[in-house]
């Protein structure tokens, strides 16, 4: 009796110890750190379901011991048991794919009700549309395709022989448009055809983002449509392709956050075609005065600031359509965050005809602030 | 030991755990937050109390870095100018601490701040406006609501009352 007393006395304790050391180690690094007590944030705000579920979040980050154990532990679940946590998924050949994109493509779009709110895409953009026609301006939308979309094949042998799959809800969003009279490039027929005929991979196989062949296939495709609609004619500037060889460790793969596989992991070697101006020989440069504005997210971003420069979206569309664009770019924030920078900006409305509006394909649900209605000016602001 | 032994000790030690935790340190450094960075760097040094830290400002994502616009009543403007007492000041991914916030693309930031409370006062240097100095998203709650421009926060210090 008393040994069966003892033994669940030392389990009680030992279980409970185990449970309690992890916080009281924190504690003692958090005193020792001369920092607060986060443990105490829980009465610094006021207890709505976000704040702590942001609470729990917290503690979880700030752990001293799972920052310890967790790489360690994520990449023997990545390399052992090819897991890579909530955010990634492996698939085959090598490709990583970005998990929330993959949930997107993969969920059934809701129900559109008659008021459908901040969230709803197709209000942002038809209130947009609707306010630049006021100023004599044209929109035209881009989603770039999310790598699974484009590549579900490489996600899963299930996949194998589909080249292009495009998910309910953009369908959905894509056929609202055309609807409302929204004009938009469908780069996911367009990819879908190059993909028929071969060639380099238009997606990044560790990144979420597309290579310099989908770059170029894309402002390609953007520059014929706006030619086609003759809202503009081409300019009279040249330029040139410059190859340019990058390196680059995808985001998908940083996303992990385990520096060992970082370490591990073997760069893709990224062969990019640097736009340069004929006449002077400089890499593209954007003119804030051009009649052609674009607007987006990473997609932009990739290859134009980012290494090697000047190679990107922005630039290639500009060699395309033979003049420097405006360009405004902000990563992860092409639903509402970019047109709330526009806003700030009323000088780069000077001499618009033409807005390109890039987003990518997964922001249709996650769009960082949704999809809000933002005014084009300030009031009593104008650019002319 | 009974039960309410056990309870009295573990209430006992989270008030002490409480007060040390939210002690004052005896340096006067922390009090005014002033560090050789804050004094030097941007172009605008205030101290100011975070007004409200508004649901879902402050939040980490995988796959990209925003910027955050908090809203600050200002209390002292040791360098610079500023219009108004309250302003609108942008914090780079502020779910982290800022000594953690730098990164490989926003490199010249920083400060002691653990963690961003409604209520604390913090000693900052400030940038103007956070178009020129910050390429990323910038989450904004206020959006519209804002007089005047957007700072960029460069270095961030807690200050005591």
């Amino acid at each position: 009796m008393n040994n069966a007393r003892t033994e669940s006395m030392v389990l009680t304790v030992g279980f409970i110890l185990a449970i309690a050391c992890a916080g009281i180690w924190q504690a003692i690094v958090e005193i020792g750190g001369g920092r607060p007590l986060q443990a105490l944030d829980l009465f610094r705000r006021v207890p709505t379901a976000a704040n702590l579920r942001a609470y729990e979040r917290d503690l979880e980050d700030a752990s001293w011991l799972t920052k310890q154990l967790r790489p360690g532990m994520q990449y023997r679940q990545f390399v052992w048991l090819k897991e890579a946590g909530e955010k990634v998924l492996i698939g085959r050949d090598g490709w990583l794919f970005y998990k929330p994109g993959v949930n997107v493509l993969l969920s059934r779009p809701r129900p559109i009700s008659g008021n459908p709110g901040a969230d709803d895409p197709v209000a942002a953009i038809v209130a947009f549309r609707e306010a630049l026609a006021e100023r004599g301006i044209e929109l035209l939308v881009v989603v770039a395709p999310n790598k699974e979309s484009v590549y579900p094949d490489k996600l899963t042998w299930r996949a194998a022989g589909m080249s292009g799959v495009v998910g309910p809800k953009t369908v959905g969003l894509l056929r609202r448009l055309d609807a409302a009279g929204v004009k938009t490039v469908d780069l996911f027929a367009v990819f879908d055809r190059v993909r028929q005929t071969g060639g380099p991979p238009l997606y990044l196989i560790q990144d979420s983002h597309w290579s310099p062949e989908g770059v170029a296939v894309a402002a390609k495709a953007i520059a014929g449509q706006i030619i086609d609609y003759g809202w503009i004619e081409r300019g009279d500037i040249a330029f040139e392709i410059r190859p340019a060889v990058v390196e680059r460790v995808g985001d998908v793969l940083r996303m992990l956050q385990v520096p060992r596989l970082e370490q591990e992991a073997v760069p893709e070697t990224i062969r990019c075609g640097q736009v340069i101006r004929s006449d002077t020989g400089a890499t593209y440069k954007d003119d804030p005065d051009s009649q052609v504005l674009i607007l987006g997210d990473s997609f932009l971003r990739i290859y134009e600031t980012d290494e090697p420069g000047s190679a990107g979206l922005i630039a290639h569309l500009a060699g395309q359509l033979k003049q420097p664009l405006t360009s405004l770019v902000s990563d992860g924030g092409a639903s509402t965050l970019v047109r709330q920078e526009l806003y700030r900006r009323p000088a780069l409305w000077k001499n618009k005809k033409i807005v390109v509006w890039e987003f990518v394909e997964r922001d249709i649900e996650l769009g960082a602030e949704g999809w809000q209605i933002i005014p084009l000016l300030p009031i009593g602001k104008n650019s002319e | 030991m009974n039960t309410k032994r056990l309870l009295s000790i573990t209430l006992l030690a989270a008030l002490v755990l409480t007060c040390v935790s939210c002690r004052r340190r005896s340096d006067g450094s922390s009090v005014t937050g002033e560090d050789p960075f804050v004094t030097t760097q941007g172009t605008v040094e205030v101290t100011a109390r975070l007004v409200e830290v508004p649901e879902g400002a402050i939040f980490k994502r995988e796959l990209y870095d925003y910027a955050t616009i908090l809203k600050y009543q200002v209390l002292k403007v040791h360098r610079g100018q500023i219009q108004g007492d309250t302003i609108f000041v942008g914090h780079y991914n502020p779910f982290k601490a800022r000594a953690e916030a730098p990164d490989r693309r926003v490199k010249e930031i920083g400060g002691n701040l653990p963690s961003f409370q409604a209520g604390q006062t913090h000693r900052m240097a400030l940038e103007v406006p956070i178009e020129d100095f910050f390429m990323g998203g910038i989450v904004n709650k206020y959006f519209g609501q804002e007089i005047g421009p957007l700072y960029w926060a460069v270095w961030t210090n807690l200050a005591g009352k």
